[in-house]
């Protein structure tokens, strides 16, 4: 079997299972928020314009919720790497017959699978809100789109944010740091037509809104008004920080 | 086939203004276990991250199963083995299951994996810990359990940093057993160690480095004879031991004498040619006539050698 196989293999087996009481948290958050947002936000706010469409907020808010999932899961993908460098296996897998190139793919890969997984959960769980609901093929790209770019992005920028972090406690508190305002300033909680100046530049700027916005064309049939744009931006981001990622993981000694 | 799998030549590693690895040169034989000894912080570890591709030499060049280690590491790794001296499991896995993904990432077939796991599982102990996670081993387990996975796949060279540490006397000895068995398969073994008896015990050649200079290296036999320096002469006798202790304080190139506090304690003749102090105290025992219960010389150990040479006493020796 290629050597890059048997790397993701491992990475699936022995990082994400030990990482399962992880995963499990971070499905229990984005589920805790679409039946919220059913039963609570639901009576408060009761549509959402997108556009020149109206549909119901928890619509709105479940391709977000399931973004955000990608972006929480892609948090593992450093955390796999400070296992490896904790218990030494980095160093033993690097003396092995396998490159750097292979490692970091094998674990950008694998958080791709993760997010993508995760992503299935939250849909099938979250399916009685969602149905009725009828996906065109072309929906079925932008849906596909969004989830694998979205884990690409978050994946490469957690495991570069890992690389230059020297330790887990920090690299928690900037991945904290990092993702709160990366929530709050996008479209995942509410649509950016109508929000300050402000806080529309910034939201435009940030790569959740748009796998948000792609995950939402492809599920609901409402677009963004920039969205040709955002995905274009979307593609490009998620490049470089796989470039980046890569450069910065040279650095990494083991 | 080259006789030599591994080679070094002015091999250099500093970091910043600490030199790590100072010029070393030395060459590994194909088929020897060769030890590299040295005080912790000699640079032995540092040395095997370079031949192991880990790491860069700052300068110098080394070359691993003929292939250099700077731009043919990928011709390297698939060929040797390597137990680090850090401990590095899949902590989620069980001994088992550590075992069988290590020979999976080897691409050791199933059922190979299989009889394998059987046999190291036997061979180290670990047959009731099988099911048990990392956390929950004791540390000379975990040690084993570093050991044992290296050979779940075959390799032309093997690298070993301190593999003992934290083994008791019998886990040691059956890991060393082990080894020996692997090279008379035909491995090579690249051993670093600073037990000098568990060195006695395994290696063909030596090098003792400290410092990051390598400071002798050959047969354990050899050094013990160029850097021995002083030998100790036991001697016991019946009675007239003051009439004798008089006569061996004029002997001729003893460096002291250590008298006995007790009656089973030998006399201890200190001498750097102790075979010509030798023949001197047996003349003496000849001409007054003395009951002899005890006379032989000791050797030093190589541990001897090893404090001697690591205290600043011996010469580099970065051929």
């Amino acid at each position: 079997m290629n050597s890059f196989l048997r790397l993701l293999y491992r990475d699936l087996k022995a990082g994400i299972w030990s990482t399962k009481s992880m995963i499990v948290m971070q499905l229990v958050t984005p589920l805790f928020y679409i039946f919220v947002a059913e039963f609570a936000y639901g009576a408060v706010i009761q549509t959402m314009t997108i556009g020149n469409r109206n549909i119901p907020y928890v619509l709105y808010l479940a391709p977000g919720i399931i973004v955000m999932q990608i972006m929480f899961a892609a948090s593992i993908a450093g955390a796999m790497l400070w296992i490896d460098k904790r218990f030494a296996m980095f160093a033993q897998i690097l003396i092995g017959p396998f490159s750097r190139w292979q490692y970091i793919l094998s674990k950008v890969v694998s958080i791709m699978l993760q997010g993508l997984l995760n992503a299935f959960l939250v849909f099938i769980i979250a399916s009685p809100l969602l149905a009725g609901l009828s996906v065109s093929p072309v929906g079925l790209v932008y849906i596909a789109g969004s989830l694998i770019l979205g884990s690409l992005f978050f994946g490469c920028l957690t495991l570069a944010i890992s690389v230059f972090i020297k330790s887990n406690e920090a690299f928690n508190a900037v991945l904290n740091v990092t993702f709160t305002p990366l929530m709050f300033l996008s479209s995942v909680y509410y649509p950016l037509q109508n929000a300050p100046l402000a806080i529309r530049i910034v939201s435009l700027a940030n790569p959740l809104t748009y796998a948000a916005d792609m995950l939402r064309a492809g599920l609901l049939g409402v677009y963004a008004p920039f969205l040709p744009l955002e995905i274009i931006a979307l593609i490009i981001v998620s490049m470089a920080a796989f470039v980046v990622a890569t450069v910065a993981f040279r650095r990494v000694k083991p | 086939m080259a006789d030599y799998c591994v080679e070094a030549d002015g091999l250099t590693k500093n970091y910043g203004k600490v030199m790590a690895v100072d010029h070393v040169s030395f060459k590994v034989r194909n088929g020897e276990i060769f030890g590299f000894l040295g005080p912790n912080g000699a640079g032995k570890t540092t040395t095997i991250k370079m031949l192991t591709t880990l790491i860069r030499p700052t300068s110098g060049v080394a070359s691993v199963l003929g292939f250099d280690v700077v731009s043919k590491g990928g011709r390297i790794r698939p060929r040797i083995g390597v137990v680090q001296q850090e401990p590095s499991f899949e902590m989620a896995l069980s001994v088992e299951g550590n075992l069988d993904l290590y020979g999976f990432l080897w691409n050791v077939p199933k059922e190979e994996r299989r009889n394998e796991i059987e046999v190291l599982l036997d061979k180290f102990g670990l047959k009731d810990a099988r099911k048990i996670r990392p956390p929950e081993l004791s540390m000379g387990q975990r040690r084993r359990l570093q050991v044992a996975r290296e050979f779940m796949h075959d390799c032309e060279l093997m690298f070993l940093d301190e593999p003992t540490t934290g083994l008791d006397p019998q886990a040691r000895r059956i890991t060393l057993d082990f080894v020996r068995e692997k090279v008379r398969g035909g491995m090579t073994v690249f051993f670093t160690t600073h037990i000098m008896e568990e060195a006695e015990y395994i290696c063909d050649r030596i090098a003792i480095i400290n410092k990051g200079k390598i400071q002798a290296m050959d047969t354990i036999d050899n050094i013990k004879r160029e850097f021995g320096g002083v030998s100790v002469i036991h001697l016991r006798v019946v009675d007239g031991k003051q009439a004798l202790n008089h006569k061996l304080e004029r002997l001729a190139g003893i460096e002291r004498i250590v008298h006995p506090q007790t009656d089973d304690e030998p006399i201890k003749v200190y001498a750097k040619d102790a075979d010509a102090v030798l023949s001197q105290i047996i003349d003496i025992i000849t001409s007054s006539g003395l009951h002899v219960e005890e006379l032989r010389i000791k050797e030093p150990s190589l541990e001897d050698v090893f404090v001697q040479m690591i205290n600043g006493k011996g010469d580099a020796h970065n051929e």
